[in-house]
Formats: C-alpha cells, sequence, structure tokens
C-alpha cells in the first residue's frame, strides 16, 4: 500500500494584491519525513504554511496533506496537522493546562483521554508545575514548550514548526532538538522552517529553499550540504547567487 | 465528523470562562446600572406617572432594562471576543482546527446567549424583589429574549471582524445601538409618544425587540406581536447570513 505525502504542494501562487508572495511552488515532503524550509525573512516561508493550514487563501494551485484536499477534504487535512506558530498566540483567559484541553476541543476532542494526554504532554515538556497560571506568567522558553504541547495535544501525524527555537537557550534548543528527533524516529513528519541553520543541517533529511517567493533548490541534506562544508555557507551561495 | 459538536461546546465554554474571568465588567455593572434605573427612573419619578400598559410605571421599566442590558451584552460580548481573539491572534487556535464557519460562529452566539441569559435572569430576579413583576408568559419570554441576543450577537461578531482598533467596536454602540434603545421604548410606551415620534418608532428595530418584550410582562404590545417577531426574525436571518458569510470567507481572519 501506497502512503500518500504528508504534503502535496502543487503550483501555488499567493499574491497580496501586487505583491506574490509565493510564486509557483511545487513541494513534496514524504510521511515520516523531517523536512527543512529555509529562506531569508520575507521569503514566502510563513506564507507557504499559512497555505498549508488554512490561515491563507491560496491565489492559485491546490495543497493535499496525507491525500487530503486542504479545500475540498479540509476537515481530514487540518486533523493532521498540529502547527507551532512563530508567535505566541495563547488564549489569555486559559490556564496552561486549558490551553491544551481546549485547543483538543476544537479538535472535537473531549474527555478523560485528552486530560491524560494534556497532562502526559505538561510533563513531557516540564510544565507541570506552571499548568493552573495563565500564559503571561511563564518564561519565554515555557511558552515557546507550550507552543509544542499545543501543537500535539490531538496526536497529529504532521507538526509544522515555525522557528520552533527562537528565543530559546542553548540547553533547551538541545532538549527540544532531541525531543523533535525522537517525535520524529516515532514516525511523525516534521516541516521546519527556522533561521538557525545548525538547526536545519542537524535535524532535516531534506530542505529546500525559498526566495522571493519560488523554490531554489529542494534535496537531501547530505547533497546539499558536502563533506567539509556548512549549510550556512551553501545558503548565502544560493541566496546570493539570483538577484533579489 | 459532520458537524463538530465539540468543539461548538468548547468555544461557548471558552466564551463563559471569560465572562466569569472578566465579571466586574460584564455582569455586575448591567445590574448596578438597572439597581440604579430602578431606584431613580421607577420608584423616584416612576411614583409620579399613573399606569402604563395596566402596571406600574417600574413594573413597566423592567422588561425594557432587560432588553437594553441584553442588546448591549450580546453586541459586546462579540463583539470584543472576536476582537480582541484576532488582534492577540488566538483566534487562530479556531481558524486552524477543523471547524466550520458555522461551528464558529454558534459557538461565539451560544457563549453570548448563555451570558445573556444570566444576566436577564438576575435583572428579572430583581424585578421579583423590588417591584413584585414577572412575566406572564414565559415562552414569549425566552423566544424573544434568545431571538434578540441571537441577532446582536451576530452584530458583534460582524463588528468584530470589521474593527480594526478597540474604538470602532464602539462607534456602534455610542452612535447607533444606545440612542435606539433609548428612544425604543425602554422608557416610555409607544402611546406615550406625539404621533410623529410614534411613527418614527416604527423604523427603529429596538423598538420591535422591546414591545414584543414587554409583552411577555404586561400582556400589551404597541404592535402584534407576531408582527414585532417577524421584523426581528427577519433581522436576525439577514446579520447571521452575514456573519456566518464574512466568517466563510475569512474577511480579516485568513489573509
Amino acid at each position: 500500500m501506497t502512503v500518500a505525502p504528508a504534503i502535496e504542494i502543487e503550483h501555488l501562487t499567493k499574491r497580496y494584491g501586487d505583491v506574490v508572495a509565493v510564486d509557483d511552488v511545487s513541494l513534496r515532503v514524504a510521511a515520516g519525513e523531517f523536512f527543512g524550509f529555509l529562506g531569508r525573512n520575507g521569503a514566502g516561508k510563513t506564507t507557504t504554511i499559512n497555505a498549508i493550514v488554512g490561515l491563507a487563501r491560496k491565489s492559485s494551485g491546490s495543497i493535499r496533506v496525507f491525500g487530503y484536499d486542504t479545500d475540498r477534504e479540509w476537515r481530514h487535512a487540518r486533523g493532521f496537522i498540529g502547527l507551532a506558530p512563530q508567535e505566541f498566540n495563547f488564549d489569555r483567559y486559559l490556564s496552561i493546562r486549558d490551553v491544551l484541553i481546549f485547543q483538543a476541543g476544537y479538535y472535537g476532542l473531549r474527555g478523560k483521554a485528552v486530560a491524560e494526554r494534556a497532562d502526559a504532554l505538561l510533563e513531557r515538556f516540564g510544565l507541570t508545575s506552571r499548568a493552573r497560571v495563565e500564559y503571561t506568567k511563564i518564561s519565554g522558553g515555557q511558552k515557546r514548550r507550550l507552543t509544542l504541547a499545543r501543537a500535539l495535544i490531538h496526536e497529529p501525524r504532521m507538526l509544522i514548526l515555525d522557528e520552533p527555537t527562537a528565543g530559546v537557550d542553548v540547553e533547551q534548543r538541545l532538549e527540544l532538538w532531541e525531543f523533535l528527533r525522537c517525535l520524529n524516529a516515532e514516525g511523525l513528519t516534521v516541516f521546519l522552517t527556522t533561521h538557525y541553520l545548525e538547526e536545519a543541517e542537524q535535524l532535516c533529511r531534506r530542505i529546500a529553499i525559498i526566495r522571493d517567493g519560488k523554490i531554489i533548490t529542494e534535496q537531501p541534506t547530505r547533497h546539499l550540504v558536502r563533506e567539509g562544508e556548512r549549510l550556512q555557507d551553501v545558503f548565502l551561495e544560493l541566496i546570493r547567487q539570483a538577484p533579489s | 465528523m459532520n458537524f463538530n459538536i465539540v468543539g461548538v461546546w468548547t468555544l461557548t465554554k471558552r466564551e463563559l470562562i471569560r465572562s466569569v474571568k472578566i465579571i466586574n465588567q460584564v455582569i455586575w455593572p448591567p445590574i448596578i446600572t438597572t439597581l440604579l434605573y430602578v431606584f431613580v427612573f421607577g420608584m423616584a419619578i416612576g411614583s409620579r406617572i399613573p399606569l402604563v400598559q395596566g402596571v406600574t410605571y417600574a413594573q413597566f421599566l423592567i422588561p425594557g432594562l432587560i432588553m437594553l442590558q441584553t442588546i448591549d451584552s450580546s453586541y459586546g460580548e462579540c463583539s470584543s471576543s472576536v476582537f480582541q481573539g484576532r488582534f492577540m491572534n488566538h483566534i487562530q487556535e479556531l481558524l486552524i482546527a477543523p471547524m466550520s464557519a458555522t461551528e464558529i460562529v454558534f459557538g461565539f452566539i451560544l457563549g453570548s446567549l448563555a451570558r445573556a441569559l444570566i444576566i436577564a435572569g438576575l435583572i428579572t430576579a430583581l424585578g421579583a424583589l423590588l417591584v413584585h413583576t414577572l412575566p406572564r408568559d414565559w415562552a414569549m419570554y425566552f423566544f424573544v429574549l434568545i431571538l434578540v441576543s441571537v441577532l446582536f450577537s451576530g452584530l458583534g461578531i460582524i463588528l468584530g471582524l470589521l474593527a480594526e482598533k478597540f474604538d470602532h467596536l464602539a462607534v456602534l454602540t455610542t452612535f447607533v445601538i444606545m440612542p435606539l434603545t433609548f428612544v425604543g421604548g425602554v422608557f416610555t410606551a409607544a402611546t406615550m409618544l406625539p404621533p410623529a415620534l410614534r411613527t418614527l418608532s416604527l423604523v427603529n428595530p429596538i423598538f420591535y425587540t422591546i414591545d414584543a418584550f414587554r409583552r411577555s410582562y404586561t400582556g400589551q404590545s404597541f404592535l402584534p406581536p407576531l408582527y414585532s417577531m417577524g421584523a426581528i426574525g427577519l433581522l436576525c436571518i439577514v446579520v447571521l447570513a452575514v456573519a456566518l458569510r464574512m466568517t466563510a470567507l475569512g474577511i480579516k481572519l485568513r489573509t
């Protein structure tokens, strides 16, 4: 049995007025893959993610998530995705534990199993002692971990991470990397955007680079970064090659 | 999953939690204001006014005040919650979840309706305790209350989507809803108005809501109840359709 790709983007274009944020992008991420999506600020990374999760309306093109069209079969497609956005966007009226439980509720899940999963995630992310407080009372690193816990509460098949380690100290970043490796080893597809190129080099099996809304390269990390090279140098070289 | 009922219930519960967290802002003020209206207008000034629709002026006032607070609360709840969700970005939690526009709108409206029912219940209790009045027709009481709450919650969603800053939400309240509510019969029966103003009342949609609701208390109304309820129902359908369409299109929600 063939497993449908986690993400299958065909000719995605997103325009904001005269500005083309994403220009005819086609991309395929296999199920179970750890995929890096890199680019400068404003290159089109977040817009592409927003189109996948339904926060941005496509100008043209199509997106399928595990074989489900995000327009026609949006309910199925959205259920497969866990999104950890770049900005903290928690509900300020809820406690940290309720942030997880309510998010599960929006996905149609409730009951003892959800409460147990929320507690397990809080434990896994070292947030148990802060479970009853509001998110405004926790540190930046804890907020970042809460973002991940919230993305995982409904047991998605794919995790989309938009700058997951921004503002996180080195120790916590390494912990997070290990955690993401574990999740990926358990079968979760990970789609990662980051400005920490070392992070992408360490974690991702395949990398695509987007520049001015167009994919300029997409290949396995080991092909992109050859022996003795660093992703940072390859990235800068590719980004600077074509005119902006 | 054809209808995400758990999602709707979760959003409704979230709205109720929000109301409880800001109880000093959204529940007690309408109760205090109502008490002041009852004491100052109903008891002090009202004692000099003869019976209106067969009841004392203070008793006449209660249903009008319930409508006043229901309208204010329903509009305020949805408009500020939707706008705040957009402003703080936590509305994205709903937008990325498998929830349709209908489910999102229902969730907000049910939360708002619950808050309106709590406020209306408290004012009804105050009316019973202070001026000894209770609805004669409970079915009509709840029917009009729910219809009006849904209508103004829907309007709140529309404005919550359109607003660019909190100030915009107040524009409709200050310049449209409040004036129309005050001249719509909270403090006066249509028969107390000069003929020209009485005719003008017929183009004020809030007049229909108060006239129909007061009938549940006094058994009397200026317009036939079916006529008023039909008008409110029609407005309700239009407002809901617009709110649903705007949410489905993702206006100011999805880029």
